[in-house]
């Protein structure tokens, strides 16, 4: 009988050599991927373009079986919540009416003070038709790509708010990286101390808040926005609520890929900067803003095509 | 009735045999692309396992000729590819646990049941840990580590519901190679 035990057999040099060729290559692979991230990110395109067909098949019976398995749980539930919704509803019902005095009070203010109007901004509704949940990706597969004018960089919301950012865009496809992601970093601002902050995914439900400008509290239930800075991410989108206190302060997020069917791919702009005075019709005015006008023309027109901040993937 | 020349039997018999060479790479290959099928069944909740390991465990003990180390390499590098992950990540985790299984063969051979369960675990841990050194090198800081224990955890909570697929592969490799010949 062979004697069973834990021994460390040495392979000879041309038995370990293919294993040795391979390691090499993956941790080529793992450089490469950091440096041509491009050359990854398009067979990814392309293998989800072609497998889109089957994706949105697949999905189907299963969203209807989590729909159905949710009815059928809803069932034992269905008296309390129907309480708590009622409580809820009737408390909602007197926000409305601030929140319909408080638009109408803004809306006189801007008129009295001739301001410029907030620009709306355009969206593509997709479908999602895959997520990922592995331990260092989390990431979504919805059903439109470069062919419906998405791309990389764009806000990626649903009713409840801001979900990702488009990382890879195929033709008919496009990836999100999730803010729970380890990859995804947005500016956000905090409410009502308006204090900014960069949210930091982790892989965990809750992302992590990197304080940054400010020196206001940060308290549990604080509302969490998007900034709008680095031009990438449109203004005051609705991202989650403060849980846990200043430095170890997390954020709970309104939205979540898990219920996620429908979403918006918001295609913001930055808005153009203001064009200086054509110096043949308006030569007093060049004068007169010399002094300022550098600042404005050193942004180049087609500056909003490449956003300063990218996912880091 | 007409003597079928051996040449033509060759011929016919070739397809064969490559196909059930091939089963072992194959098998690994599907073992990804439904452990990275993009729908989740927990809501997101828990991480997609590692299916493919158990794959290449299998035929790394059984029969490494068919799972050599430059198959191991093709399948993490797919895993990478299709999980959206850092490619390099799940490839050398893999190959980590292939020179474990390559070292310890004899050793690994002996063991059954529970024991072929704690082995398979030891194996799992090694990837793991091989992917999580080259994800936090890739992200330049330490990750955290529970999402990829939970991964090890329901890996090594399926891989006895895999065996018998595994096992029903490999009768398959050996009645393919021998009609063939």
């Amino acid at each position: 009988m062979v004697r069973a035990g834990w021994k460390w057999t040495r392979g000879r040099g041309t038995k370990q050599l293919p294993i040795l060729i391979c390691a090499v290559i993956a941790v080529g692979a793992a450089v490469a991927g950091r440096t041509h991230a491009v050359f990854f990110d398009s067979a990814r395109a392309a293998l989800s373009d072609w497998s889109a067909p089957a994706l949105s098949g697949l999905r189907a019976p299963l969203t209807a079986m989590q729909s159905w398995t949710g009815s059928v749980a809803g069932i034992f539930t269905v008296y309390s919540e129907n309480a708590q919704l009622r409580q809820e509803n009737a408390e909602l019902h007197k926000w409305q009416q601030v929140a319909l005095s408080l638009e109408d009070r803004l809306r006189r203010y801007q008129q009295l003070l001739n301001a410029v109007p907030d620009e709306k901004t355009p969206f593509i509704t997709a479908r999602v038709i895959g997520e990922s949940s592995r331990p260092f990706v989390r990431t979504m597969i919805l059903n439109a790509g470069t062919a419906n004018q998405v791309r990389k960089g764009q806000a990626v919301v649903d009713q409840r708010g801001l979900l990702g950012r488009i990382y890879v865009s195929g033709e008919n496809t496009s990836w999100v990286i999730l803010l729970t992601d380890l990859n995804s970093r947005v500016p956000v601002v905090i409410e009502p101390s308006h204090r900014r902050a960069i949210l930091a995914g982790d892989n965990t439900p809750a992302p992590q808040l990197e304080l940054d400008v400010g020196e206001g509290p940060i308290r549990s239930g604080d509302r969490v926005l998007s900034t709008g800075d680095g031009g990438l991410l449109p203004p005051d989108l609705p991202v989650g609520v403060v849980t846990g206190n200043g430095e170890n302060a997390r954020v709970v997020l309104f939205a979540t890929a898990a219920s996620a069917d429908a979403v918006n791919i918001l295609d913001y702009r930055v808005p153009e900067p203001p064009v200086p005075a054509d110096p043949a019709t308006a030569v007093p005015a060049k004068t007169s803003s010399s002094a300022t006008s550098p600042a404005v023309a050193a942004v180049p027109p087609d500056s909003r095509e490449s956003p300063p901040e990218e996912p880091d993937r | 009735m007409t003597e079928r020349s051996p040449a033509l039997f060759l011929l016919l018999a070739a397809p064969s045999r490559l196909f059930g060479r091939l089963i072992p790479i194959l098998v690994a290959l599907l073992l990804v692309g439904v452990a990275n099928l993009p729908i989740s069944f927990t809501g997101g909740l828990l991480p997609a396992p590692a299916l493919a390991l158990a794959a290449i465990w299998y035929w790394a003990l059984a029969r490494p000729s068919l799972m050599p180390p430059y198959a191991v390499l093709l399948i993490g590098l797919v895993e990478d590819l299709l999980s959206g992950g850092p490619p390099g990540l799940w490839a050398t985790g893999f190959l980590a646990g292939y020179v474990l299984i390559d070292r310890q063969r004899k050793t690994l051979l002996e063991v059954n049941g529970a024991g072929n369960v704690v082995s398979f675990t030891g194996v799992m841990v090694v990837a793991a840990a091989g992917a999580y050194a080259v994800a936090s090198a890739i992200y330049l800081r330490l990750l955290p580590i529970g999402p990829l224990l939970l991964e090890t955890i329901i890996t090594v909570i399926l891989y006895p519901l895999l065996q018998p697929v595994l096992h029903f592969a490999d009768r398959n490799i050996t009645r393919l190679v021998r009609s063939a010949g």
